[in-house]
This record gives structure tokens, C-alpha cells and sequence, in this order.
């Protein structure tokens, strides 16, 4: 085999490109990064342009959009007159045509210092800075101006980000095929989802109902007139049994808490204890 | 006279470079049968595979053994994992080159391509992962600039392309030397392939400059980009509130992870070929013994990482962390966590230390116990957190069904599978390199011959440590730069959360209800007067006196909650000597609301009298919680993030074009040199 000492630095066998230096190879390599570099910096400006509204979407804090709505629904739950019927819960599979193990308000069973059992629903906490919010890839939970978050059913991927994400574990996935509907077909809403296989769901407070001005199927089931729900705008809360109240003055007279207040996810459930209770969770 | 030597493209009188040519033909010739059972056999494990994707996409997630107790375990776990060994191309490739190992020469073509195979069965298992594969699109047309897991899309998308970039630059000149000169070897279609990529490649000092210096800006992103792809997997997990997956120490952890299975994954493969292809004669035992060096190295990291991950949660021992690390350390995990610690950790690490295991048997072993120990690792770091309830404290369970096991083997046997139709078509080697290493190598030779008689011409002493290293200067310090910004904006990309107390609102009021015995009258009058309703009630007994000393309650008419409307108290206030009880309400809602005084005496029937003010300036009682303090900075991160992307791709884009278009000019100008591709 030849060799061939060819050497380009004076005009060698290869010319230099139309457009290029001429001034040898450094240069011409210095040149393509910066034309690459100047391609780069107008294609970041178009992303930057045409990702923006996304962005600010993404980031804008909660808290601005949903100050100037009419309602702020929120729920009460006062612990201390809950037996652990687990009415709510059915009442709730029941509207919702939910699996059994698909409990959106779960009633837990739990210890109190003195070692006696209390119990405790625990629904969706509406949280205003809602890990599930910022953790979805596609953003298939959306809040309502009344300050609910909800499932988009219909844009979820069944990433199921969202049940790694929430620190109350209240969201359910269809890991099959949901139960056969006993209610006339309609068009699934986050307000009202139909359930559907490989997404996920969990509590929406009714929210198909509250407009109207009734009452969630979890408040209006509860016998025992545990549940309230409430609006934080008007600063009035009801139970099942139709007693009405001034939230704030509910709230401080009978020193309410959020349950893991210290995530800072704001909870918009509000338990009353009474049993001397430690509502702090596992984690 | 150096630069002349050193250009010169044939020098083909070496016998290991005639070596590594026909070494990359072997597999292009008829297969063995060996070949085809394999081929077969793996092929049938990877459709069983995708059988049983199709089953679980009928029935649902629920047939691989998922629910709401463990959300996410094995196909997540098995990403994590693949996607993992595919850094064994970056670290063999990449650090290699840049650190100017000459020896990698002969493994980074079948490690490159073990790193494209390998991100590419990663990001497809996401797809059993995920509930709803068929809605992935809205990763695009909608995604959630906040998500983890939609950076983890794009993370993993540049790193893919990145990976593809670097195994097909170096595929030009070794397309065109055997296309040149082995054509009638190649089979019509490959030479029609080779023929395209290589197309004005004849081996000129500047196609050769240009494409070192392709080479070396690649191999120097793709070392950040491989360490995003694991950090943004980390932080998918990590930006949880769950115990042990809230760690600051995944992201290093899961690079370190993803290396040393990466590394292993490369000595299984290069073992494989070595021995299918017989290419003994150009990997030796020694490459086996380096490779594994790296491999302890990394197997000590690993195992100081994990020690440094479990320590502090262990000792501060929240309850959360606390469950799960007694799961995990001496609880129901403990049997696992401990065989990847002494199978997975130490046993690799004595392997290489021990002298008498040193060896090709003795590496193999080792990288044969990662790989898979490394994969238990991931489960128990998925499926521990995963399942714990961090309401109740109590684990679920996660069993595996057939479904899940069918789908991982399908995509293990996919790795071999796709390794060895991929070397049916690509060279198996990169004879580009290992000649160029050899020339520098009789170069060295000859210089230091030359140095021994004074210099008869001024030479260009550095242009063969560039050949060498691979790099260039200026424009690698750029792109080094561009992989520390992105490397330090991707760090940023989740805000801090940070507690903040909202307090409800707390006017004062009481409702307590007494009375005098008589049967009074209640007027009731209310006025609006600087955004507050005053409601005066005037109580008067039947002789039309005024009734001091007597508890008034106030209420408010509602229809919120349903209609007829209700009445809600507002507390009550005591008449004064007149029989004037006076209250002032803070009114939330605008326009016409009702308002109600109630007087009752004793066990009489309450009196009543009611009225109507139109509020005019009403204040909402809801105070929104502030936003999270480092929101702000989230929004420039976000575009700062896109421009870094962009300028990745853009970049890479720009060295395909750079490569393409130094052949380009040389096919237009015409050289000196016959043999240019016309196949």
C-alpha cells in the first residue's frame, strides 16, 4: 500500500469551501462554531418565545388565580363525633361507579396517645400548592377558579407521578377495567370523571354538585354530621344533618388543624380533633 | 515529516489493523448457525414479551401485579436499569477518549453501540410503565414545564440522540475503508449503506481534523448529557414527599448506579463478541482487567454511596424513613437488600482485587453478579417507598406476576438481539481508531528514534496530542462550558417548597342563648356603614318598654349549600337599658342578603324579625396562601433549560453537518486520490 503526505496548509489537494476561510483549518473550525453558536442562540430565542406562555402557566403561583373567585370550597371534618361507618366512602364509590379499593374518601383507622382506636376520613385535601399539580407531565390536573384540583381523565398518560407525589395518598389508579356504569352514559367532566382504565382518580368534592347548591355525596351520606363542606369566600360550612356555621369562627372556636401542615401544601380540609389525638401521619 | 506519517491513511502493513478489518467483516458473512439459534431464541423470548404488553394493555395494569398500594415498581425500575447500563458507552467511550486511554480502541464501537441499544429498550420500557401509552404524544403538544418526568422525557431524548451521534460519526471512515477496499466482502445492500455514509471520505487531513474534533465536542457533551439523564431520574423520584426517596444523594447516586452496571453490561458484551467473532487476537485479557479496574472503582463508589444514603435517615430516624429502612435493612426487603449488598457490592470489588481472579473468567463473573444485582437494587429502591403508606405507616405488597417477568426478559434478550443484528450491518469494530492508535504508537516510535539526532525541520509537536486526545482546543472548552451550565440548571430545575402557615380568618363572636320570661317583640334594622353591616335589634317587652340585660342572636340567611335558604348564627349580643342589641358583620358576598335577630325567653317560642341590606362592599374571608418563595426562579430556569436543550441539539446537529460537509467538499473538488466510493 502508498501513502500520501499531503499536507493542506499551503493549498493542498483540498480547497477551502466557498464561504470559508482561507486562512487554514483553526480558523475555519472557529468560524463553524460560531455560526453554530449563533444558530443555537436564535433557536434558543424561538423556544423562548414560543415555550413562554407554557412556562409562566406552569409557574404562576396558585394562589394568584384563584383569589378573586366567588367560592373557595373547603371541607370541615370534626373527628370527634366520626364512628367509622364508612357511609361517606360508600355514598362516594356509589356516585362515582368506584372499585371497592378505590376509596377517594377513606376512613382510616388510627390510634390516638391513649392507644384507643379513633377513625378518620381522610377526602382529597384540595391542597392550594398541590404537589400533584407541579409533578404531572402532562398536566392533566387542573384547578377549578374555586380552588379544586381535578383529573383531566381524558389527557391523562397514567404516569402516575401524581400518586408518588401526594403526600395523603388520596389518588386511586384504574389499574383495570372499571366497573360496569349503572348511570346514564355523559360525557366524563373533571368535575364528574367516568372512570377509565389506566388513568387515575380520586376525590373531586362533587363538584358537579356544589353549584347547584348541594351537597357532596360523602357530607350529605355522613350520618353522623361529621363532614362539612364549606366556603372559605363566604365563610360558611354545612353537615349532612343541615347545620350551618361560620367557618372561621368554627374553625378557631374548636382549634382546627390541617393534617402534615408542615409540607406546606395548604390543605383546604380542616379536621377537628378532640380525642387528644396526634394527627401527624406516617410520613 | 511527523504530520506526513501520521496522515497517511493506509498504512495497512500493520498486521492488527488487518486484523481489525477482517475482524469487522467476519460478521457479515454467511451466519453461523450458532448465530441463528441464538437470533431465534432470543427473538421468541422478546415477542413472548411483547405478548404479554399486549395482554396487560387489555386487561390493564392490574395483570402485572400493580395497585394503589405499589404504584410503581418493576417496568420503572427497569428504565432506571437500562437505561443505566447504556452509560457503559459514555464512561468506555467518552472518558476514555478524552483521557487519552489508547487501549479502548478496540471496544468503544461495540460499547457505543451497547449504549444506543440500551437507552433505546430504556425509553421504550416506559411505555408498559406508563397507563395510557397511547396519549405519550401530549408529552409534546402538552407538557408540564414543572414535571420531572417531562424533563426526563427530554433528558432522555437528547441524551438518545446524543448516543446516536457518537456511534455513527466514527462509522464514516470505517464505512469507507471497507467500502473501498473490501466492497466485494460487503454484500450489495451494505455497500449501497457504506457507499452513502462514507460518500467523499478519502481520508484527507482536514476530514480527518474535522472529524476529531466532531468526535471530541461529542464525546465531551455526552458525558454531562449521560449525567442529566440520571439526575432528572433521580429527581423524579427524589421531588416526592416520600421517606428515602426525598434524598439529596439519588441524583449522584443513580449516576455512580447507572456507571457501574453500565460498565459491567460492556464486559458482558465485549465478551460475548470477543468469543462469537473470535476476536481474541484484538482483545486481550488485559482489556478485560482495565475494564474492571473501572468496575471497582465504581463498585467502591457505589457502595459508599449507599452506606452515605442510608446513614443519616437511619440516625435521625423520622418515622417514615425509619419504617422503611428497617424494611429494608433488617425487615422483610433485609434477605434483598443484603445479597445485592454482598453479591451486588463486595463480591464484584474482591473479584478484581484478588490476584487469582484477575483474569478474563474472573471479570466476567463480576459483571455477570452487577447486572442483575444492580436491577434488585432498583426494585427495592422503587417498590420499599412505593409501598409505603405514609398515612397508615403500613406496607403494601407488590408480587410480581408472568406479565412483568416476560416483558424484563424480552428486554434483556432484546440487548444481544439488537447487538447482533446491529453488527450485521455497522462494523464491529472501529477501524479508524484502532489504526490511528496504532500509527501515533510507531509514530512515538520513530519520534523518539528522531529524538535521539538533532531535528533537520521545525515540527508540529502538538498536533499529535490532539489526534490522541480527540479534542481541539477552544471550541471543547465551549462545549465543556455549555455541559456545566446545563449541569447547573438542571440541578435547579424543582423549587423548594417551604411551609407556609395560612390562617383562617377569626372574627369574634359566641352563640350562646338566654332569656327573660315574657313574650317580647324584636325589631330588627340593619344599615351598611364603612364596609360593615351594622345590625341593631330592638327588643321591647309587652308593655312596649325596652328590655335591657337580654341576649339577642344574630343570623344570616344563606342559600349557598341548597335552597330553601338557612340560617346561619353570627353570635349574639346583650341589649343595653333601652333594649338596643347591637352587632357589626364583615359582609363576604355583594347584593341583597338577609339577616335575622332571634330573641328567645326561657322555653318560649323564639321572637323573630328579619331584614334585607344590600351590601354594596363586601370582603372575601379567604386569604390565599402565598406562593412558594422560589417560584419566580422556576419560571427563568424553564426558558434557561429550553435555550440549553436547544443548543445541544442544535450543536450536535451542527457536527453531523460539519462531517458531512468536509466529504462533501472533497467529492466537488475532486483529490488526488482514486477510490472514493462509487459502489
Amino acid at each position: 500500500m502508498q501513502s500520501h503526505p499531503t499536507h493542506p496548509k499551503e493549498g493542498g489537494p483540498i480547497d477551502p469551501p466557498p464561504g470559508a476561510t482561507p486562512d487554514g483549518r483553526r480558523g475555519l473550525s472557529r468560524r463553524n462554531l460560531l455560526a453554530t453558536l449563533g444558530v443555537t442562540a436564535a433557536g434558543g430565542a424561538l423556544a423562548l418565545v414560543s415555550f413562554q406562555e407554557d412556562a409562566q402557566a406552569a409557574m404562576a403561583p396558585m394562589a394568584a388565580k384563584i383569589k378573586a373567585s366567588a367560592h373557595a370550597w373547603c371541607m370541615v371534618i370534626d373527628l370527634r363525633t366520626c364512628d367509622g361507618c364508612k357511609a361517606c366512602t360508600m355514598a362516594c364509590q356509589q356516585r362515582h361507579g368506584l372499585r371497592q379499593e378505590q376509596t377517594w374518601i377513606d376512613v382510616y383507622d388510627m390510634k390516638d396517645a391513649a392507644g384507643e382506636t379513633f377513625y378518620m376520613p381522610r377526602p382529597c385535601m384540595m391542597c392550594e400548592d398541590a404537589p400533584c399539580m407541579y409533578i404531572c407531565p402532562v398536566g392533566a390536573n387542573v384547578r377549578t377558579d374555586d380552588g379544586l384540583v381535578l383529573v383531566d381523565v381524558d389527557a391523562c398518560v397514567g404516569s402516575r407521578a401524581c400518586m408518588a407525589a401526594c403526600p395523603y395518598e388520596a389518588r386511586y389508579f384504574n389499574w383495570t377495567d372499571p366497573l360496569p356504569s349503572k348511570r346514564m352514559p355523559a360525557p366524563s367532566t373533571p368535575q364528574m370523571p367516568v372512570p377509565q382504565k389506566g388513568t387515575v382518580g380520586k376525590c373531586v368534592f362533587c363538584a358537579d354538585r356544589l353549584p347547584q347548591g348541594e351537597l357532596p355525596a360523602c357530607v350529605s351520606g355522613c350520618p353522623m354530621g361529621v363532614l362539612y363542606i364549606g366556603d372559605l369566600v363566604t365563610d360558611i360550612a354545612v353537615n349532612g344533618l343541615g347545620k350551618n356555621v361560620v367557618l372561621s369562627e368554627f374553625l378557631r372556636a374548636n382549634d382546627a388543624v390541617r393534617f402534615k401542615e408542615e409540607l406546606g401544601t395548604n390543605p383546604r380540609v380542616y379536621y377537628i380533633l378532640g380525642h387528644g389525638q396526634n394527627l401527624g401521619g406516617a410520613a | 515529516m511527523s504530520t506526513e506519517v501520521m496522515n497517511t491513511q493506509a498504512m495497512t502493513t500493520n498486521t492488527m489493523s488487518i486484523n481489525a478489518r477482517q475482524a469487522s467483516l467476519r460478521p457479515f458473512g454467511r451466519p453461523s448457525r450458532l448465530w441463528w439459534v441464538t437470533v431465534v431464541g432470543l427473538g421468541l423470548v422478546v415477542l413472548a414479551g411483547i405478548a404479554a404488553w399486549v395482554l396487560q394493555l387489555m386487561g390493564g395494569m392490574g395483570v402485572a401485579g400493580y395497585s394503589d398500594q405499589a404504584f410503581w415498581a418493576i417496568y420503572i425500575a427497569d428504565v432506571v436499569t437500562f437505561i443505566g447500563v447504556s452509560y457503559g458507552g459514555a464512561v468506555v467511550s467518552a472518558i476514555l477518549r478524552l483521557t487519552g486511554a489508547t487501549w479502548r480502541a478496540p471496544l468503544t464501537r461495540l460499547a457505543e453501540g451497547t449504549a444506543v441499544v440500551t437507552v433505546l429498550i430504556g425509553a421504550a420500557l416506559i411505555i408498559p410503565h406508563i397507563g395510557n401509552p397511547i396519549r405519550l404524544y401530549e408529552l409534546v403538544t402538552r407538557p408540564n414545564l414543572s414535571a420531572p418526568v417531562f424533563w426526563d422525557f427530554v433528558a432522555v431524548m437528547t441524551y438518545t440522540f446524543a448516543s446516536i451521534v457518537f456511534f455513527a460519526l466514527p462509522l464514516v471512515p470505517d464505512m469507507a475503508v471497507l467500502g473501498q477496499e473490501h466492497g466485494p466482502h460487503l454484500g450489495r445492500r451494505r455497500a449501497t449503506l457504506y457507499g452513502w455514509v462514507s460518500r467523499g471520505w478519502v481520508g484527507a487531513p482536514r476530514q480527518r481534523r474535522i472529524l476529531a474534533g466532531a468526535l471530541g465536542l461529542v464525546s465531551i457533551m455526552i458525558i454531562p448529557l449521560a449525567v442529566s439523564v440520571h439526575s432528572v431520574l433521580a429527581w423524579a423520584f427524589a421531588s416526592t414527599a416520600r421517606p428515602w426517596w426525598h434524598e439529596s444523594i439519588w441524583a449522584p447516586q443513580f449516576v455512580v448506579a447507572a456507571l457501574y452496571s453500565g460498565v459491567a453490561l460492556v464486559i458482558l458484551v465485549v465478551a460475548g463478541f470477543r468469543r462469537g467473532y473470535h476476536l481474541e487476537g484484538l482483545i486481550t485479557p488485559r482489556h478485560f482487567v482495565r475494564l474492571g479496574f473501572i468496575l471497582a472503582t465504581l463498585s467502591a463508589t457505589y457502595i459508599y454511596l449507599t452506606f452515605a444514603d442510608l446513614l443519616p435517615g437511619a440516625y435521625v430516624a423520622d418515622r417514615g424513613t425509619a419504617a422503611v429502612f428497617t424494611e429494608l435493612l433488617t425487615g422483610r426487603l433485609a434477605i434483598w437488600f443484603w445479597l445485592f449488598a454482598v453479591v451486588g457490592g463486595l463480591l464484584p470489588l474482591l473479584l478484581v482485587a484478588l490476584p487469582w481472579t484477575r483474569n478474563v473468567g474472573g471479570m466476567v463473573t463480576a459483571a455477570i453478579l452487577v447486572v442483575p444485582m444492580m436491577w434488585l437494587k432498583r426494585i427495592l429502591m422503587v417498590v420499599a417507598p412505593a409501598t409505603y403508606d405514609t398515612v397508615t405507616g403500613v406496607f403494601g405488597r407488590y408480587h410480581f406476576t408472568w406479565v412483568p417477568v416476560a416483558i424484563t426478559l424480552a428486554a434483556t434478550a432484546a440487548i444481544p438481539l439488537l447487538l447482533m443484528l446491529l453488527f450485521r450491518v455497522v462494523p464491529l469494530l472501529s477501524i479508524e481508531e484502532i489504526e490511528e492508535i496504532e500509527e501515533m504508537q510507531e509514530l512515538s516510535d520513530l519520534e523518539k528514534a528522531a529524538a535521539t539526532r538533532p531535528p533537520t525541520a521545525p515540527g508540529e509537536p502538538g498536533a499529535h496530542d490532539d489526534r490522541l486526545v480527540g479534542t481541539t482546543g477552544k471550541a471543547h472548552r465551549v462545549a465543556g462550558a455549555t455541559g456545566v451550565l446545563l449541569l447547573a440548571a438542571l440541578l435547579g430545575i424543582l423549587g423548594v417548597s417551604s411551609p407556609d402557615h395560612a390562617e383562617a380568618a377569626t372574627p369574634h363572636s359566641g352563640t350562646l342563648q338566654s332569656g327573660t320570661p315574657s313574650a317580647p317583640t324584636v325589631t330588627l334594622v340593619g344599615t351598611e356603614a364603612g364596609g360593615l353591616v351594622q345590625l341593631t335589634a330592638t327588643l321591647t317587652s309587652p308593655q312596649r318598654r325596652g328590655l335591657p340585660n337580654a341576649q339577642v342572636a344574630f343570623l344570616f340567611t344563606t342559600t349557598e349549600f341548597g335552597t330553601p335558604g338557612r340560617l346561619v348564627p353570627l353570635g349574639s349580643a346583650t341589649t343595653d337599658k333601652t333594649g338596643i342589641a347591637r352587632l357589626k358583620y364583615q359582609p363576604k358576598v355583594e347584593g341583597q342578603q338577609g339577616f335575622v335577630a332571634s330573641y328567645a325567653a326561657g322555653a318560649a317560642k323564639p321572637v323573630t324579625s328579619s331584614t334585607t341590606v344590600n351590601v354594596t362592599a363586601a370582603r372575601s374571608a379567604y386569604q390565599p396562601a402565598p406562593g412558594k418563595p422560589l417560584a419566580s426562579v422556576g419560571n427563568v430556569l424553564v426558558l434557561a433549560l429550553f435555550a440549553i436543550v436547544a443548543a445541544i441539539w442544535l450543536t450536535l446537529v451542527a457536527q453531523i453537518w460539519r462531517v458531512r460537509r468536509v466529504c462533501r467538499v472533497a467529492v466537488g473538488v475532486g483529490t488526488g486520490k482514486s477510490g472514493l466510493s462509487t459502489l
